[in-house]
């Protein structure tokens, strides 16, 4: 992709880029981490909803991060 | 109908699930998006295109991870059904839906531009649409299953015209360029997310008339299209550059970009 030489570069906010990497990595996880929960003696019901609010939490994580990936201009 | 009467898919993990075919496809096509948008958006220093890519890399990238979960049968789990016996639940389905159709909806709002209250009440609706698709999926009795189905579709019903009117009118307001790629992508949502219930329905965890083959390779058509294709189509635009007023390119522009 290219871009026209004439814009000017955005600058990252490094928060919400580590946020937005720390929340998918967190995603992933929890998707495998079911079998692990019932092995601690947790429930499939219990486990089966920490799971799944683990991906909204994130998804709404990376939502807030996304809308505040680039610093604001001075 | 025994839900058998479909069945499609091949063995590969030797375990008793002909699915897993559709499951690894699913896990492959996934995966060439994510490293297809990753190639694409490297380098990209547009404020605005940066937050379409970071999107759009996430969606197949959690797909990915879901898809592989369920072909290594991490993501499925048995629900006792009254009347209806064991049913196979690929929980790890819903998990990805909760993580990647917010996302979804956020490439959409971005593109018409409008304010974070619109963003947060398509979100909140859509988080519960897949909130209760999920206690239908775990419901023990099918009049249950079928009445949170039921509301999950309502709820779907609402995000699909709260696309299709609010927010196709805030793209329209930002160009011609941004009014033609919201309205592809949003034809394409509503054909898409309006199959996923009816397939729901006809598949294993409601009616049955398909079996868990077919559903698994219908499935995963409908969701690499729906986070491929869409995040394809959009990136390939020039509405999710900065401006809103992208100008027209010029023939010589145009065949120079073929």
């Amino acid at each position: 992709m290219t871009d026209d030489s004439t814009e000017t570069v955005a600058v990252l906010n490094t928060t919400s880029a580590v946020g937005i990497g720390v929340c998918f990595l967190l995603a992933v996880v929890a998707l495998f981490a079911l079998p692990t929960l019932e092995r601690q003696g947790i429930g499939f019901e219990t486990a089966f909803w920490m799971v799944s609010a683990v991906e909204l939490v994130t998804a709404l994580g990376i939502i807030y991060f996304v809308l505040n990936l680039h610093e604001e201009p001075e | 109908m025994d839900p058998t009467v479909l069945q499609a898919g091949f063995d590969l993990l030797g375990d008793g699930r002909p699915e897993t075919l559709w499951l690894g496809i699913g896990t492959l096509f996934m995966l060439i998006g994510t490293f297809y948008f990753i190639v694409k958006g490297w380098g990209v220093t547009d404020k605005d295109a940066r937050e379409y890519y970071a999107i759009t890399i996430l969606v197949p990238g959690i797909a990915t991870a879901a898809y592989l979960s369920m072909f290594f049968g991490v993501g499925l789990t048995e629900v006792e059904v009254v009347g209806r016996g064991t049913l196979d639940i690929y929980y790890a389905r819903y998990a990805d839906w909760l993580f990647t159709t917010p996302l979804l909806l956020l490439d959409l709002a971005l593109l018409a531009k409008v304010d974070r209250v619109s963003i947060g009440t398509l979100i909140g609706v859509d988080a519960l649409m897949i909130v209760t698709g999920l206690i239908g999926a775990l419901s023990k009795t099918m009049l249950a299953r079928y009445t949170w189905w039921l509301f999950s579709t309502i709820a779907m019903i609402v995000v699909l015209y709260f696309l299709a009117t609010s927010l196709r009118s805030a793209a329209k307001e930002r160009g011609p360029e941004v009014a033609s790629t919201f309205n592809t992508l949003t034809a394409l949502v509503l054909i898409l997310w309006t199959a996923y219930p009816i397939l729901w329905i006809i598949g294993t965890e409601g009616a049955g008339v398909v079996g868990l083959g077919v559903e698994t390779l219908l499935f995963m058509v409908l969701d690499v299209t729906a986070k491929v294709g869409f995040g394809f189509i959009l990136l390939r635009s020039r509405a999710i550059m900065g401006d809103t007023e992208v100008p027209e390119p010029s023939a010589g522009e145009a065949s120079a970009a073929d």
